[in-house]
């Protein structure tokens, strides 16, 4: 990956060794000052070796969720790179004629505009002599491609668009060779006439082996072609069906002898390294290709950049998910280190008591955590990657059907930023509680009485409540100002927890500031959308992305345990009153929630940790149950049709009705309703927008497409009623286009490295009802440049997936570009009960010729689906992780229960309690914490997602807000049952406690 | 500090008679069925315990201590017996494999009729919730539970409904003068209060038998004379049976009888001169 968090690799990699060097410099030579303190510290390491591995594990786990997700991150981006170069190989740099759309739509309209993207084949000498003296640049090379259509005559397959190379033989030093399966090389030089090299993929695509021969539709005539060798590598650059002839024949059978399309450059360096000496290049060429209607385009780089982006975006997904579990991760850090000093408290105090400095306990406290974190920082980013490498699989599963090969990968660098960024994380952690836990009492810790409350009218305190105060009115201030809906929020709440503080200090007891401020951010932070867009300032309205999802997710979850830490004795109460008649409980029960109710930052820190992980699980659990939803309704998706096809251009169907009847395995009747695209490459931008016409490929619907589709409309222009309208106005309307809801800006941005759409409108959102007046595009027609202008009445469903960005009428098309556009995309409604996918086959067959491919639409729906609820799924499983945090927290806790209540245990044994009853008060305790921690994290996610599927049923119609009842009882269950397990052992252990051994030591 | 000085000038006797009636008769009667053995006068005589060559060693893998080396004795109901010796001799030991909270290596010990030997850790387990009450020199108290929490806890595992729970170890507390203190925490006391809350929770449901393994060894004399006189009175208006280990001989002096303990065996056994006063 390059940018993690948007920061580049390279950097965040700098800071963090330099913070983890400097780091373990100080130690280092703390360590060498303080031998004593070294030793005294590190040999509790060896000592407790089931302890060292409890704490080691604990404390990685933090740091595998940051190397998982940093793994699949780089997967994801190696695969697309892989992707993007095996398109492209050593080519980096590609001269091609600056007419790329009007060449496109001079090849739609006739043979003879392909001319104009010719050019003389003199250029590559100049081009040569212009990069002459830059040792950077290995070869230059003169290209002819096309794309046409491929038949195999006796397999009666075809690949509609398959790219055709001219090859210059005599110029492929620093090129890539063209490649056997075994590895020989194929050589451009030894083709005879009428001979071709082609790709693998095309081979097993249409069936089609050495000798045989082909059709090449480059005209209505086809060229017949005889394959004389099949290359698994080096046709670039060209999309995986290539075919390769020499330079000559390709320009001869084009009609442009001595003129190419392309000239190709490479750099020294592997295919990717070619990438970095981009700019000197382009540099280079300025001169020679300005004025000349040529330009050079940084293919490689371009590529290496998308695949990156769309790489991280998912990795950004996955960092953005795990972050609640990151979260808790470090709060299980945190948690354990106060816990070991609690434990070390006795020793500590001794310590001290012997003369020892509070700064020399900071420091063996120090070396010993130095030591753990170091350990489980390495454990877990090396697991990480393990994960990670899971994880992987099941993308891998989930894209299977798309062919995109997922490979996988990892970064050194990436380990390295998971190890220090982990590392620099536990180690600020231990720092912070070994500090904490050095200010004790000596007395108290050697006689491990309980530190008793502290004063809550220091001056210390005041001067806390009050930055508190201030930094909340300012977050509030500049939330408003900077029209951050995540600032204004964040600043209420201080304000809220200040002035908790506050009228605490005024004498208001705790539970009542307490209570009080914990309900009031909670109803703040759930308030339903409804209301808060009421109360809320307008120019705050959908202002949040996703980061409040996790901004409130963690401010909710601090609010209620804040609120049920706080009354917990009711709690307790409440519990007794329920369970004190069964018999042998009550004395049971009274310890096992006595102990959590009075360890409230244990307690606090536990159900921190769970309930945030539930809380995300059961978020996702929402979404995941209300997207899938949407891809029920199959009608939405299709528009009413129930398979979609392409023909190749070359060779159109001149009339599709008439050519249905004579189609094998179709009966009449059995198709209801074709409807029909065209399309045509344009120039368009936004109407009243700066900025140049981008490139947007325009479709044009027939009239049988717009009788029949039902695609709905997000927003439609004011004068249309109906969506039918919206069709109807299409269709009679000169001069009308309905765009997709991606060209229209959304008020949550939801996206992830996505691209941004050719046309972006502007002065209304894809929420709003209405589209206003006088929404145009301006349409440019490439080859002469007369500018039109498409009225927009209509912003299409986001489900709407085969319109294309701007969708027109025929009649509108043909205004636009003055030219009838042969139809190349087809829509079929069947009558109910045909068989799809039998009708997909039958189609493809009959009109092998005009190499259609047909796809079911139904099919594609599912796939999709398939997909995505795979992705969600695994999402959830990497979010699911994070249970881990909360889990070991109780078992830690467990744990350390034990050894500090041996005494007390001792006591109960004494008293009458039976074995069992020790065991099951253990595990009560646990319960309570874990079944608490996860009604809070249910309770929390249902409230909130009551928002969140609001948000997205606002954009995506389909999702609905659905309580996914089994989905959480299994969570719940899972989440509970592992809590009881982890909680076992210790409990067992307790309860084999020797009474009499207890007693003796204190 | 203050709150300590004012609890030690308090007179427990007085309260140990006030103590007294509140503990009528009646609430005899009602506990009679969790020790019937206690109320039939024939049985008084009877021992309580009989250890016969008892022997307890410790082996911990490097060292094996002889903690007791063949101990025999007979204690009766409702006697007050005081076991004084120096520190390691093996008092605790003692104390700790007659209750049954520890095995002997060798020798019999018979409570209450039936030899140790042939009860489960389950059975033991629940003849101590019935008719046993500790009191240990370091109090013990659960940290989280309140003092009136703490008192009626062997109530609560002997079975008792909480609501009776609650009332007879608020009466209890009242009985060793801490009635209101109740609902404090044992951090928030004093340790002559903090012993008298495990004294509380030791006769709260008036075992036959009571454990106190230096009972007043934290305490100054004054308290520690008034938590004896509770103690003395106890035993003898409710016939319940003491043991109790002390370095203390004006302690020890309060029982019937004293053994004298040194290097795992006994050394002597004789009946103290009757108090003459009360
Ligand atoms: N669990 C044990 N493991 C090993 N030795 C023990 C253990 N408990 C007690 N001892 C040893 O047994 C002897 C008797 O101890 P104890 O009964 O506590 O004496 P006392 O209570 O009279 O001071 C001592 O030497 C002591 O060290
Ligand atoms: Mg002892």
């Amino acid at each position: 990956m390059q940018d993690i968090f948007g920061l580049p690799v390279q950097t965040l990699m700098t800071v963090l060794l330099a913070l983890f060097l400097v780091g373990a410099a100080i130690i280092g030579v703390l360590a060498l000052r303080n031998t004593v303190m070294f030793k005294m510290g590190v040999r509790n390491v060896p000592r407790r070796r089931a302890q060292t591995a409890l704490i080691v594990l604990g404390l990685m786990l933090a740091t595998l969720l940051f190397s998982a997700s940093f793994t699949t991150g780089d997967t994801l981006v190696h695969s697309n790179r892989v992707r993007a170069l095996s398109t492209l190989g050593e080519v980096d740099i590609q001269v091609q004629s600056t007419r790329g759309a009007a060449s496109q739509l001079d090849q739609l309209l006739g043979p003879g505009g392909r001319a104009a993207v010719y050019f003389d084949q003199t250029l590559v000498d100049r081009v040569r002599r212009a990069l002459e003296n830059d040792a950077e640049v290995e070869g230059v090379a003169p290209l002819v491609s096309e794309s046409a259509p491929v038949l195999a005559p006796y397999s009666r397959l075809s690949e509609p668009q398959v790219s055709l190379l001219g090859v210059d033989a005599g110029s492929q030093a620093g090129f890539d060779r063209l490649k056997q399966a075994d590895g020989a090389e194929l050589s451009v030089r030894s083709l005879a006439d009428g001979q071709v090299y082609i790709s693998e993929t095309l081979a097993t695509e249409i069936g089609l082996r050495v000798g045989d021969k082909a059709q090449v539709f480059l005209s209505e005539k086809p060229t017949l072609v005889t394959v004389r060798g099949i290359y698994s590598e080096g046709g670039v650059p060209a999309a995986e069906n290539s075919l390769v002839m020499p330079l000559e024949r390709m320009q001869a059978l084009t009609g442009n002898v001595g003129r190419i399309n392309s000239v190709l450059i490479t750099h020294r360096g592997d295919e990717i390294e070619g990438a970095e000496h981009t700019d000197g290049t382009l540099a280079a060429l300025q001169p020679l290709l300005r004025g000349s209607g040529l330009e050079a385009s940084p293919v490689k780089r371009d590529a290496l950049e998308r695949a990156d982006r769309e790489g991280g975006g998912f990795a950004d997904i996955f960092t953005l998910f795990g972050g609640f579990s990151i979260a808790a991760g470090v709060l299980l850090i945190f948690l354990i280190f106060v816990m070991l000093a609690a434990e070390r408290k006795r020793e500590l105090g001794i310590a001290r008591g012997v003369g020892m400095q509070r700064r020399h306990l900071v420091r063996m406290f120090t070396f010993e955590g130095a030591v753990y974190s170091l350990l489980a920082a390495a454990v877990g980013s090396v697991l990480g990657v393990a994960v990670g490498w899971l994880m992987v699989r099941v993308i891998t599963a989930a894209f299977a059907q798309f062919n995109q090969e997922i490979v996988f990968d990892f970064q050194w660098s990436s380990l390295v930023i998971a190890y220090t960024l982990g590392m620099v994380i536990t180690f600020a952690v231990v720092v912070v509680s070994s500090w904490r836990a050095s200010r004790l009492n000596i007395v108290r810790a050697i006689r491990d009485i309980p530190e008793p409350r502290t004063s809550r009218r220091t001056w210390k305190g005041l001067l806390g409540t009050a930055a508190l105060l201030l930094i909340g009115a300012l977050l509030t201030v500049s939330g408003l100002s900077a029209t951050s809906i995540a600032l204004f929020m964040l600043g209420t709440s201080l304000l809220v927890i200040g002035a908790a503080l506050l009228v605490r200090r005024l004498g208001v007891p705790d539970r009542v500031a307490f209570t009080v401020a914990g309900v009031t951010l909670l109803v703040w932070w759930l308030l339903p959308n409804s209301v808060s867009d009421a109360i809320l300032p307008a120019s705050l309205d959908d202002t949040g992305g996703i980061e409040m999802f996790f901004i409130s997710g963690i401010m909710i979850v601090i609010a209620a345990v804040w609120t049920v830490i706080y009354n917990s004795d009711l709690l307790l109460r409440l519990i007794v009153a329920l369970f004190g008649r069964v018999r042998g409980l009550p004395p049971v029960l009274k310890t096992s929630v006595s102990y959590p109710m009075q360890n409230r930052f244990r307690t606090g820190m536990t159900l921190a940790m769970i309930s945030l992980v539930m809380f995300t699980l059961v978020v996702m659990s929402f979404i995941t149950n209300a997207f899938a939803g949407i891809w029920d309704d199959t009608h939405r998706w299709s528009g009413g049709f129930d398979i979609r096809a392409s023909t190749s251009y070359t060779n159109p169907v001149p009339d599709m009705t008439a050519a249905l009847r004579t189609v094998d395995g179709l009966k009449p009747g059995d198709i209801v309703a074709v409807g029909s695209f065209s399309s045509a490459p344009v120039k368009a931008k936004a109407a009243g927008t700066d900025g140049e016409p981008a490139n947007l490929n325009i479709n044009a619907a027939d009239d049988a497409y717009t009788d029949v589709v039902s695609y709905a409309f997000g927003s439609r222009a004011a004068a249309y009623k109906s969506d039918r309208a919206v069709w109807q106005a299409l269709k009679s309307e000169d001069g009308t286009a309905v765009v997709s809801a991606i060209t229209v800006p959304a008020k949550v941005n939801q996206e992830f490295g996505e691209q941004p759409p050719p046309v972006r409108l502007s002065g209304f959102f894809r929420e709003d009802p209405i589209v206003p007046e006088n929404t145009y595009i301006e349409a440019q027609d490439p080859r002469i440049g007369r500018v039109q202008r498409l009225r927009v009445i209509g912003v299409l469903d986001d489900v709407a997936l085969s319109t294309g960005d701007v969708l027109v009428s025929q009649p509108t098309l043909e205004g636009l570009i003055q030219a009838p556009v042969p139809a190349e995309s087809y829509f079929y409604k069947l009558r109910p009960g045909v068989d799809a996918v039998a009708a997909t086959r039958a189609l493809e067959a009959g009109f092998l010729a005009n190499g259609m491919q047909a796809e079911s639409i139904r099919e594609e729906i599912d796939t999709f689906a398939g997909t995505n609820t795979m992705i969600n799924t695994l999402l959830q499983g990497f979010m699911g992780l994070g249970l881990i945090v909360g889990i070991a927290a109780l078992g830690v806790i467990a744990a350390r229960a034990v050894v500090e209540r041996r005494q007390q245990i001792g006591v109960l044994r004494a008293m009458g309690f039976q074995r069992s009853q020790v065991q099951l008060s253990f595990l009560l305790e646990s319960s309570f914490v874990a079944l608490l921690g996860i009604a809070i994290g249910i309770a929390l996610g249902l409230g909130l997602s009551r928002n969140v599927i609001g948000g997205f049923a606002e954009q995506f119609p389909g999702v609905r807000y659905e309580i996914p009842w089994l989905q959480l009882l299994v969570l719940a269950g899972l989440a509970y049952l592992s809590s009881l397990l982890t909680t076992y052992l210790p409990a067992r252990q307790a309860s084999r406690i020797h009474p009499a051994e207890a007693l003796r030591f204190e | 500090m203050s709150g300590h000085a004012l609890v030690c000038t308090q007179p427990l006797a007085i309260i140990a008679e006030q103590g007294g009636i509140v503990l009528g008769v009646g609430r005899r009667e009602k506990n009679a069925v969790a020790q019937p053995q206690a109320t039939t006068e024939q049985m008084m005589d009877q021992p309580i315990i009989v250890a016969k060559d008892v022997e307890k060693v410790y082996d911990t893998g490097k060292v094996r201590v002889h903690a007791l080396r063949g101990v025999s004795l007979t204690i009766t109901r409702g006697e007050m017996v005081a076991i004084m010796g120096p520190s390691g001799c093996g008092k605790t030991t003692l104390l700790n494999v007659l209750s049954g909270l520890d095995e002997v290596s060798a020798g019999t010990i018979v409570l209450d009729g039936r030899p140790m030997e042939s009860m489960s850790d389950k059975q033991r387990t629940r003849f101590r919730a019935e008719k046993m009450g500790f009191i240990f020199q370091s109090y013990n108290l659960m940290p989280v539970l309140s003092a009136v929490e703490n008192v009626e806890l062997p109530l609560l595992v002997a079975g008792s409904k909480s609501r009776d729970a609650r009332k007879r170890a608020l009466e209890t507390l009242a009985l060793v003068g801490l009635a209101d203190q109740a609902n404090q925490r044992p951090a928030e006391l004093s340790g002559g209060q903090q012993q008298r809350v495990t004294i509380a929770r030791a006769l709260v449901n008036h075992p036959a038998l009571v454990w106190a393994d230096e009972p007043t060894g934290a305490l100054d004399s004054e308290t520690s004379g008034d938590i004896m006189d509770l103690l003395s009175r106890l035993n003898r208006e409710y016939e319940q049976t003491f043991v109790l280990v002390t370095h203390d001989p004006s302690v020890a002096a309060r029982g019937d009888r004293t053994i004298f303990m040194r290097d795992g065996a006994i050394e002597s056994d004789r009946p103290n001169q009757r108090p003459t006063g009360a």
